[in-house]
Formats: structure tokens, C-alpha cells, sequence
């Protein structure tokens, strides 16, 4: 009875999805909007770089204050080589499999440096690693141009905004696809009881130094496909990509909309860009709104302290706590992530 | 033979500068495990109140005094209302302090206005002694005598002190200091306060030093802070200053010689420690 409840339940959720993503999908026929097609792009892009994020932070339990370097990995990679090569599908191909390279070597690095110590290690780390690809992106002029960044031009298919808007969409769906693949595995599942009790998952035979690596190596490389769609949506490329600011927009789409649930990123996304959005038009009306970031960071701030399921965990809870279905761990395995095709039996034992 | 005296007194004076803030973020850190990534917006506060307060009053020392009480005032908040709530939880730790950094950096903005700020050096001390052939610059002086005091009166109240005992004893057990009927938490409180009010007055003599202030310069000093603190040990007062006192140096040269490689020498320098001996050279293994 119960297995069917929850079939019925989560076919109501797909549906949901499902709905979104039709009318997404429609959105360029509704609305003549050409701002708002270009900022729903954007959301998509920073989706991705969001749910990269909970790999590490929700399902790992790595906190990591340098993600913005692997971003800007990607957003320079296909920049320069745009720039310097030339603008063709082919160069773009290649942009993806040198940033994809260049993010997992990095992330390699970082991890087997400080993930086997404790978690403060690894924030730093990445916080000063991040620091140092910003200066060296300042400091090269005569591949980056510094501060100014550069334009470059992108192949002619890509061009047309409405043709940008639904790659970007697939972009989302698809990585959303295979990050939720990636979690579902027992790989996956190794990584959350890294993150329940890492000790214990050790002590099952898993050498969780191994795992947390992959782990990284997984968000480093999502959040480097994300810089290179980011960089193509602008066609322009500059430091900021490595800023700490963005770095705290991962923290801030991933922890508004909910840590270790990977679909809170895509609502995160939409929350803040589209928050951001309107407090800078609200910058007209009282300088105080150009200091957005404070609102931000207050808010994070609030959600840290009382809510540290964000919005999608906390209705996650919720419904689960209405269904008189919790499970003892709470809301995070009961994840709108992973409804669906959940086999009856699980897949995954201990292999002990 | 004057240039390698005048940039180690350069790196003196930023090692102990480091000190001041890599001190307390290694005691917070030692006694509470808590990584306090606001640390360096305290420093930005204390440079910020500093110089606001020299301006407004015409006293240096009036500077420094805005700049302590600007640390304790909000080193006192951060802990009691933004770290307590989420204590013994790493994750959210972490989380909520780079945070407040944010929020912190952003206020100085709204209050000070988002440009640079010019900090001036008092009369007594600018200017320069010509020893020899070697120009000696007083302020850098001032700054390594300040940083020295300071590193002399924390080693006394540390290891010869009743206060002193209680801390190191709970950097190495806080359980059992808690055991024996003390309220562990009032000394986080304290020392939480303590490193908020170092950092806030390295911010203060920074300042001037370096001539202008702007907010982002609290994040780019913690950087090299965390660095220190690697280095050093976690809750090691002697192991932070001589780690600051070579991160400060090995800055100096490089900055002159090779100053592109100056901060990644520094990051190297940590990536080895953190490879060969990842509880830091003078640290204690726990």
C-alpha cells in the first residue's frame, strides 16, 4: 500500500516537473520579453554551477569557499580558445574537453592535498587556490587582457538568443539528469554516508578519501560546464568569473534552495538571480539596493541559522511529515531528486 | 645590503601585522573549532574605525582605541548571536562565519561609503632614521614593537596566568576542562573576543601603513592569515608568529625580486606543509 501511495505521490511531482519544463519550454511563444529570455538563460547556466555545488556541499559534506575557480576555468578556456583559435563548433568541443581536464586536475590537487584532513582544511584551501587563479587571471594581460576581460565571437548557431535559450534549457535538464544519476548510484550513496558519519562509512571498508575525491572532481567539472555555457551567454569573459562573489553564489542558490537535494539548486537559481535582478532595478529608487549583496548575505545568514534545509528541503520535510511517511533520517532521502523509478529493492548494499 | 634591511623590516612589520590576526584565528580556532571566516571583515572594521575615529578626533591613539572597542563590540555579537546558535556543527559553522564576513564587508560600504579611504600617519610617527646609510621608516618600527608587545604580553597571559592555563587546557581537551567545573563557554566567549579585538587592531595599524583602506582588504588578509595559521598550527602562539614572521618575509622578497610569484609561493609553501606535516610545523599533533 504504501509503495503505492508513493508511486501516486511521485507521479504527481513528476507531473509538476514535467509542467515546468513544458512551460519553459513554451516561454520563448508566450513572451516577446527579450530581458527576460536572457536572464532565464542565465538561470539555467547558474543552475548547473548550483546543483555542482551540492554535490560537494549537500551530498558530500564539503564545504568549499573556491568553486568559482572551476567556473572561471570553463568561462576562460572557451573564451580564449574562441579568441585565439577560432569560432567554430569544433574549437568549442575542444574547449570542453580541456576545461573538463584542466577542472578535474585542479580539483584532483585540492582534494588529495586537504580532504583527508578535517573539513575547515578544504574550505580553506579552495579559498586560496580560488585567490590565486584570480591573480593569476589579473596578472596574465597577455592572455586575459586583467580586470577588462575580453570579447570574443561565438559560432553562428549559437548566436540567436531563442536557439541559446533551449540549449541552455537542455544543458539544465541534462545535467540535472546525470548529477541525479551520479547521486542515485551506489556511488552516490557512499557519498551520503560520508557525509552522515564519515568514520562509520570508513570503518565499512569504503576508502572515503577516494570517494570525497571523486566527489570533487564530479562538482569541479559540472561547475567548469557551466562557466564554459556561462561564458557563451555572454560572449565576454572577465575576472570576475573568479570572484569570491561567485563562489557566494553557489553558496547562496544552493543554500536558499535547499542543501542536499539537488533540484534546491535549480530553485536557488531562479530565487536569486531573479531577486538579484530586481533589487538592481530597484537601485534607481535608493542607493542602498546596490548593495544587494548584504540582503543576500543577511538572508543566508537567517536560513543557516533556522532553516538549514532551505526551501525545497523544508517543504520536503514538510510533505513528508504530512504523508506520515518519514523516514528516520529525514527529508534529504525522501528527495524530490530521486522519486520516480525508485526500484522496490534497494541496489546498493554495503559490500561488505 | 640596505634594500635586503629595509624589505626585511618590510616583512617584519607584515609578519607581525599577520601575527595579530593569525593569533586569534588560531585560538579561536585551537579552542573552539571554530574556522572564523569574518575574521578578516574584523580586521577591515578595525582599519575602517581606526581611521574614522583618527579623523574625527585628530588622536591616533583615540584610532586604535575605536578600532579595539569596534573588535570587542563585535566580536562580543558574532559569538553570541551567530556562533553559539550553531555550535558543535562544523558544516553550518563555517557556512554562517563566511557569511557574516559578507555581511560585515557590505556594511562598511553602506556606513563608509564603497571607495577607498586615505589613511594618514601621525606626525610623531612618519618620517624615517638614517642609521648609516640604511633609512629606517618609523612606522614599521612602531608596528614590529607593537606586534612584539603584544606577541610578549599574549605569551605571559597564555603560559603564566590562571586564564592561560584554562585555555591551552582546553585547546588540548575541552570535555575534561568542562569536567572539572569550568564554564567552557565563557571562555570561548573570551577568547573569541580576544582574537576579535587582535585582528580589529591589526586592521588599526595597518591602516596607516599602507596608506588607503577599502573593504575588500579584510578577505585578502585572511587569506594570508589561514596560510599562517596552516603553517603555524592550530591554537600555537608561538608557532603563528614564527609561521607570520616567514609568510610576512618570504611576501617581502618576493614582492621585490619575483612579485608574481609572491603570493603563490606562499600558497605553495602551504600546500607542502599541509602535505608533509598537516598539523602545521610547530603544531601539536592531536
Amino acid at each position: 500500500m504504501n509503495r503505492q501511495t508513493a508511486r501516486l505521490r511521485w507521479s504527481w511531482r513528476h507531473a509538476l516537473f514535467l509542467l515546468g519544463v513544458l512551460f519553459l519550454a513554451a516561454f520563448p511563444w508566450i513572451s516577446e520579453s527579450r530581458s527576460m529570455l536572457i536572464l532565464l538563460t542565465q538561470v539555467f547556466i547558474l543552475a548547473v554551477y548550483a546543483m555542482s555545488y551540492d554535490i560537494l556541499l549537500g551530498y558530500t559534506g564539503i564545504v568549499s569557499f573556491g568553486h568559482a575557480m572551476f567556473f572561471g576555468i570553463g568561462a576562460y578556456t572557451v573564451g580564449i580558445l574562441l579568441k585565439r583559435v577560432d569560432d567554430t563548433l569544433t574549437v568549442i568541443l575542444m574547449a570542453v574537453v580541456v576545461a573538463i581536464v584542466l577542472a578535474a586536475a585542479v580539483s584532483f590537487i585540492i582534494g588529495a592535498l586537504s580532504l583527508r584532513l578535517k573539513s575547515h582544511y578544504y574550505a580553506m584551501l579552495s579559498l586560496a587556490f580560488a585567490g590565486l587563479f584570480l591573480v593569476v587571471a589579473e596578472k596574465w594581460r597577455s592572455l586575459t587582457m586583467g580586470n577588462d576581460g575580453f570579447t570574443f565571437t561565438i559560432p553562428e548557431l549559437l548566436r540567436d538568443r531563442e536557439m541559446f535559450y533551449y540549449i541552455s534549457l537542455l544543458f539544465m535538464l541534462v545535467m540535472y539528469g546525470l548529477l541525479r544519476r551520479f547521486i542515485q548510484s551506489p556511488m552516490g550513496k557512499v557519498l551520503e554516508a560520508i557525509r552522515e558519519n564519515e568514520q562509520r562509512a570508513e570503518s565499512l571498508g569504503y576508502k572515503t578519501l577516494h570517494y570525497k575525491i571523486i566527489a570533487s572532481i564530479v562538482a569541479g567539472v559540472a561547475a567548469a560546464l557551466s562557466g564554459i555555457m556561462y561564458a557563451l551567454a555572454l560572449r565576454f569573459v572577465n575576472t570576475s568569473v573568479f570572484a569570491v562573489e561567485t563562489t557566494l553564489d553557489a553558496l547562496l542558490m544552493t543554500i536558499v534552495g535547499g542543501v542536499g537535494t539537488l533540484f534546491g539548486g535549480i530553485v536557488g537559481a531562479f530565487l536569486i538571480e531573479f531577486a538579484h535582478h530586481w533589487l538592481t532595478n530597484l537601485a534607481k529608487v535608493h542607493w542602498i539596493f546596490e548593495r544587494w549583496i548584504i540582503f543576500f548575505g543577511i538572508v543566508y545568514v537567517l536560513i543557516v541559522l533556522f532553516f538549514p534545509r532551505g526551501i525545497v528541503g523544508t517543504v520536503q520535510q514538510w510533505l513528508a511529515a504530512r504523508s506520515h511517511k518519514r523516514r528516520p533520517s529525514g527529508g534529504e532521502k525522501t528527495g524530490a531528486a530521486q522519486e520516480l523509478n525508485r526500484q522496490p529493492q534497494l541496489s546498493h548494499k554495503p559490500k561488505l | 645590503m640596505e634594500l635586503l634591511i629595509n624589505l626585511s623590516i618590510n616583512g617584519l612589520a607584515t609578519g607581525l601585522l599577520l601575527f595579530l590576526l593569525a593569533s586569534g584565528l588560531s585560538l579561536i580556532f585551537g579552542l573552539m573549532d571554530v574556522l572564523n571566516f569574518s575574521h578578516g571583515a574584523l580586521f577591515a572594521w578595525g582599519a575602517y574605525a581606526g581611521v574614522w575615529a583618527y579623523s574625527v578626533t585628530g588622536s591616533f591613539v583615540a584610532g586604535i582605541a575605536a578600532a579595539l572597542i569596534a573588535g570587542v563590540v563585535l566580536g562580543f555579537l558574532l559569538e553570541r548571536f551567530i556562533i553559539q546558535p550553531v555550535y558543535g556543527n562544523h558544516i553550518r559553522q563555517i557556512l554562517i562565519t563566511l557569511g557574516m564576513m559578507l555581511v560585515l564587508n557590505e556594511l562598511l560600504k553602506v556606513v563608509w561609503g564603497p571607495d577607498q579611504k586615505s589613511a594618514a600617519t601621525p606626525s610623531y610617527l612618519s618620517g624615517s632614521w638614517l642609521l648609516g646609510d640604511v633609512t629606517l621608516i618609523k612606522y614599521r618600527l612602531f608596528i614590529i614593537v607593537v606586534g612584539l608587545i603584544v606577541f610578549v604580553l599574549l605569551y605571559y597571559l597564555l603560559n603564566h596566568t590562571r586564564m592561560g592555563l584554562i585555555v591551552r587546557a582546553g585547546v588540548i581537551n575541552k570535555e575534561m576542562v568542562q569536567a572539572l567545573g569550568i564554564n567552557i563557554h565563557r571562555v570561548f566567549m573570551g577568547v573569541f573576543i580576544l582574537g576579535s579585538a587582535l585582528a580589529a587592531l591589526a586592521g588599526a595599524l595597518f591602516a596607516p601603513y599602507s596608506g588607503v583602506i577599502y573593504a575588500e582588504l579584510g578577505m585578502e588578509f585572511a587569506i594570508l592569515a589561514f596560510i599562517v595559521v596552516v603553517i603555524g598550527g592550530m591554537g600555537n602562539i608561538v608557532g603563528s608568529l614564527m609561521a607570520a614572521l616567514l609568510v610576512g618575509l618570504t611576501g617581502a622578497y618576493l614582492a621585490y625580486f619575483v612579485p608574481e610569484l609572491s603570493l603563490a609561493a606562499n600558497m605553495l609553501l602551504m600546500a607542502v606543509i599541509l602535505l608533509w606535516k598537516p598539523s602545521g610545523l610547530f603544531g601539536v599533533k592531536r
